[in-house]
């Protein structure tokens, strides 16, 4: 792990994400005191608590797997912490009780965990963190262990009960889709280093290089090679044979590139299909139409460029685009929501 | 494999010979223990007695005096003390080893601590060390701390010899639990040691349970240890007490045979009720 | 529920001059803390009992006996480890102990594959059976040989009443005094007892054979007996290395059932029995503990031959 500086604001859920091995979880555990912090400090609700036992922290954490005590009940689940802390059993019963009337479950609370379903276990693991009433709240992949359906159910359930409560949060997940509709901000992590955080619109509008811009959206991001033609006044992106015109504003910070190679990012989504081209806003582009496929409100369209790189590249067209397999088409692209990448370092040009 | 006549007959053969040969014995024994000398005696051998007699336990345990076993004079009462010397011995020894093997295969589990590695591996180097040769080496020793026929003297050799292998497979069991409840006590405000108390330790109850047996048989039938280090009722299990009652010329077969009958009854029981924990155990590791 | 203050986590490894020196962990430093007092016991007991001992004892296996009799101990080297090799008693009594070694060891194996064959599937009232088979491994051995005792006894001995019957004998065998019959029928004793655990393990290893093999080798037409000879037996080498190594040790330190069969009687002494007599009926400790750790040694030996031939062709 290096170089991470990390905030959690009140009441703010933070979503730590990147692809498994990243150092998500190692930063999670740091923070609440289950890996050693060899250098840095890490403080809770203003309190330094670098190198405290987890008990001196005032967090509470959330497992993959739930972590439950098998051998006790949902009641004595979640009221361990409380008399652990010595609070008198009358009162454990009453924020016991309380907690499992926010999430639902007070039938629940005299069976033991193997009784209970994955979404059940799931309320119990959230229900013994919310019941101690911490400075914060970590979340290590919650809900990766549940169902798809159920997933969407507790997303935004653990939303709710988030804003309820108020704590700030740190949430760690490997679904880009789950930190982008959890999180008020999310922190994007590889290989133990932060490489952007921000809110999910920021990340989105904004990827400071390839890494961010790839992870960020489904399907991802197309990034193309491409040379920047300064004729004059007119400034191009040549890719694959097609020419698209570079809006003015974003030529300053090109201006290194004139005549280079840079690395070209479209987002499927920015895509239009013939019928919807309209020239100056659109820049066209001509390929092949190798596979469509229908998600119902939208096609995913998977084409081929049609000159000699055959490059391939993913959009996201309006349901009623008439395509044919195997035909060549032209489709647009906003020249508004181009992205810009240097090759050599991967870093967004804007 | 199908299954087809022939090979449903081999296995109800087997099954009806592993019965056989498993009970036989003691069957044997508890008919013999049940026997008179006339029985014993008779020719052609009568394998059951004519009538069922207690005689032999009645004269094990009672207090009709002195008892002529075969050539060996028992005092009355011996064997009882025996038997209490045994179990006194043995749950002595089961809960000390317990205590040591379980503190110390949970902290080579989970903690870090300088040494760890080295520390682990020179104890369990030393379950290769077979048992008597450390009780012979340990014997000069004990006999200068005058821990000679005294049971506190045999529970510390059980509880030397036994630690290394019950840590070890401690260790391993400990090693196969998920971490994170552990964790979550950690963070719901346990020390590390309320953690192991209230979270780890009811998580091992079965890897306990079969602990504990196959201690608890194997210090039962401990028979050259005591044998070395004991020498009179003070300590004497039963064990070491029951050789004594075969006869050099003749021996008291019924007599005999119900000192030993009783003395399986407390295994017999065991490994009836924790058979399942046992059997996992055993086949698992050992 | 709600905390006011910002939680912040900052992990700088270009640090400036205050973060260089590691912060200290009061965690760790507490699970450094548990973990020795936990191990302490373990570690004070196995120094002080085991590991002291050997040491001292390895030590008087390298002097004179003389200290039995009131005399000053001398370093003799090896001297009393050729004694030992060199006296008639105890090399009858190796001979023995090989004899019951591998008697025992050839009978548990095949008997174990046999019973762990014939219930290594699920049955009904297969549990009952388990329990039934592992009852001689929970008995004391010393009970064992009580109870074999009466069969072999000669004067009112089941075995010979029934060979008499039968017309086999002519008159009362004395079993136990001829040295073939005595180490064959001790050996019967000892298998009785260590059968349970022998089976056991190698059940536990036709277990872990996955059931597809066997149905991908009938497919290509393999009969149950070439089944066993070329699937079962490769497959199941580990637990018979396993198998082979226990009952091996078990039988290396073979005393206790002939103990109560035949007494401390030559014909039957086995290398422990010997150890025994040389250290407590003789008081002679160097000649015993030399012996003793010979016997450690081979022990070592056969347990690292089976686990290197076996570990090798299975890996």
């Amino acid at each position: 792990m290096r170089d991470i500086s990390l905030k959690v604001e009140p009441g703010e859920l933070v979503v730590l994400v990147g692809p498994s091995g990243c150092g998500k979880t190692t930063t999670l555990r740091m923070v609440a005191g289950l890996e050693a912090v060899t250098a840095g400090e890490v403080r809770i609700a203003g309190r330094l608590v670098t190198g405290l036992p987890p008990r001196h922290r005032n967090v509470a954490m959330v497992f993959q797997n739930y972590a439950l005590y098998a051998h006790m009940t949902v009641r004595a689940n979640i009221g361990f912490g409380l008399k652990m802390a010595g609070m008198p059993k009358r009162e454990i019963r009453g924020r016991v009780n309380q907690a499992a009337d926010i999430l639902g479950i007070t039938e629940l609370l005299d069976r033991k965990p193997r009784q209970l379903s994955g979404g059940q276990r799931q309320r119990v693991a959230m229900g013994r963190a919310i019941v101690r009433e911490p400075a914060a709240f970590l979340m290590d992949e919650p809900l990766s262990n549940l169902d798809a359906k159920l997933r969407v159910e507790m997303r935004a359930e653990i939303t709710n009960v988030h804003r309820r409560i108020g704590a700030p949060t740190l949430y760690v997940t490997h679904d880009q889709t789950e930190a982008m509709t959890m999180g008020d901000r999310v922190a994007i992590l590889r290989q133990g280093a932060l490489e952007q955080i921000g809110t999910p619109l920021e990340l989105y509008e904004r990827p400071v290089n390839v890494f961010v811009a790839g992870f960020i959206g489904s399907p991802a991001m197309n990034l193309l090679p491409a040379t920047l033609d300064s004729s004059g006044d007119a400034w191009y992106a040549s890719v694959g044979g097609s020419r698209l015109l570079i809006p003015t504003k974003t030529r300053a910070a090109l201006q290194p590139f004139a005549g280079h190679d840079i690395v070209l990012g479209l987002r499927p989504e920015d895509f239009v299909s013939t019928e919807d081209l309209r020239e100056g806003a659109h820049g066209v582009i001509q390929a092949t139409v190798a596979r469509a496929e229908s998600l119902g409100s939208e096609l995913l369209v998977y084409l081929t460029m049609n000159d000699a790189t055959t490059l391939p590249l993913t959009v996201r067209l309006d349901r009623r685009a008439a395509l044919q397999q195997g035909a060549p088409t032209r489709i647009g692209v906003d020249l508004q929501r181009l992205y810009f990448f240097d090759p050599k370092t991967g870093a967004a040009i804007r | 494999m199908t299954r087809c006549p022939a090979a449903q007959l081999l296995r109800v053969v087997a099954i009806t010979g592993i019965g056989l040969w498993s009970l036989a014995p003691i069957g044997l024994g508890v008919a013999t223990s049940l026997s008179t000398q006339a029985d014993v005696q008779a020719v052609p051998a009568r394998w059951l007695p004519r009538h069922a007699m207690l005689d032999a336990y009645r004269s094990l345990l009672g207090g009709t005096g002195d008892v002529r076993a075969g050539g060996t004079v028992s005092e009355s009462g011996a064997f009882a003390h025996a038997m209490w010397n045994s179990a006194s011995v043995t749950l002595m020894s089961t809960l000390s080893i317990l205590c040591v093997a379980i503190s110390a295969g949970y902290a080579f589990a989970r903690l870090r601590f300088p040494g760890r590695g080295a520390l682990f591996w020179a104890i369990v180097a030393t379950t290769v060390v077979p048992v008597f040769t450390v009780v012979i080496a340990l014997f000069g020793l004990m006999a200068d701390a005058h821990l000679i026929d005294r049971k506190l003297g045999l529970v510390l050799v059980f509880v030397s010899t036994t630690t290394p292998l019950a840590m070890w497979l401690v260790c391993n069991n400990v090693k196969e639990l998920p971490t994170e409840p552990e964790e979550a006590a950690l963070i719901d405000g346990c020390t590390r040691w309320q953690a192991f108390w209230h979270v780890v330790l009811p998580q091992m109850r079965s890897g306990i349970a079969a602990l504990s047996a196959i201690v608890m048989l194997s210090v039962w039938g401990e028979f050259l240890i005591p044998l070395m280090l004991t020498s009179t009722s003070a300590s004497k299990p039963v064990t070491v007490l029951i050789p004594e009652y075969v006869g050099k010329y003749t021996t008291n077969y019924p007599l005999l045979a119900a000192a030993g009958v009783l003395a399986l009854l407390p295994p017999a029981v065991v490994a009836l009720i924790l058979n399942r924990y046992i059997r996992g155990m055993l086949s698992g590791s050992s | 529920m709600r905390s006011d203050a910002p939680k912040r986590q900052v992990d700088t490894g270009t640090a400036s001059s205050e973060r260089i020196s590691r912060p200290v962990d009061v965690g760790a430093r507490e699970a450094t803390r548990v973990g020795m007092l936990m191990v302490a016991p373990a570690v004070i007991i196995t120094a002080a009992l085991v590991i002291y001992p050997l040491v001292k004892g390895f030590q008087t296996s390298l002097e004179s006996a003389d200290a039995a009799i009131g005399g000053q101990p001398r370093f003799v080297g090896l001297g009393n480890y050729g004694d030992v090799l060199r006296s008639s008693t105890a090399r009858d009594a190796i001979v023995h102990t090989v004899i019951y070694l591998a008697l025992a060891v050839t009978l548990e194996l095949t008997l174990g594959l046999a019973v762990a064959v014939a219930l290594h599937r699920t049955f009904r009232g297969r549990g009952i059976v388990l329990t039934i088979l592992i009852l001689p491994w929970a008995l004391p051995s010393v009970v064992s040989g009580v109870l074999w005792r009466r069969v072999f006894d000669p004067d009112s001995g089941l075995l010979n009443s029934v060979l008499q019957q039968l017309h086999i004998v002519s008159h009362p065998q004395v079993w136990l005094a001829s040295r073939g019959w005595a180490l064959a029928f001790i050996a019967l004793v000892h298998v009785w007892g260590v059968l349970p655990l022998v089976s056991l393990i190698l059940i536990a290893g036709l277990q872990s054979i996955p059931e597809e093999v066997y149905s991908a080798s009938a497919v290509d037409g393999a009969t149950p007996l070439r089944q066993f000879r070329h699937i079962t037996l490769p497959l199941l080498r580990p637990s018979i290395a396993v198998a082979l190594t226990v009952g091996t040790v078990w039988a290396i330190k073979i005393f206790d059932e002939i103990y109560v069969l035949n007494g401390a009687a030559l014909n039957t002494r086995s290398i422990l029995m010997e150890v025994y007599n040389t250290t407590f009926v003789n008081a002679d400790f160097a000649h015993g503990t030399a012996l003793a750790f010979l016997l450690t040694g081979v022990t070592a030996l056969f347990a690292g031959v089976y686990a290197v031939t076996f570990g090798r062709s299975t890996t």
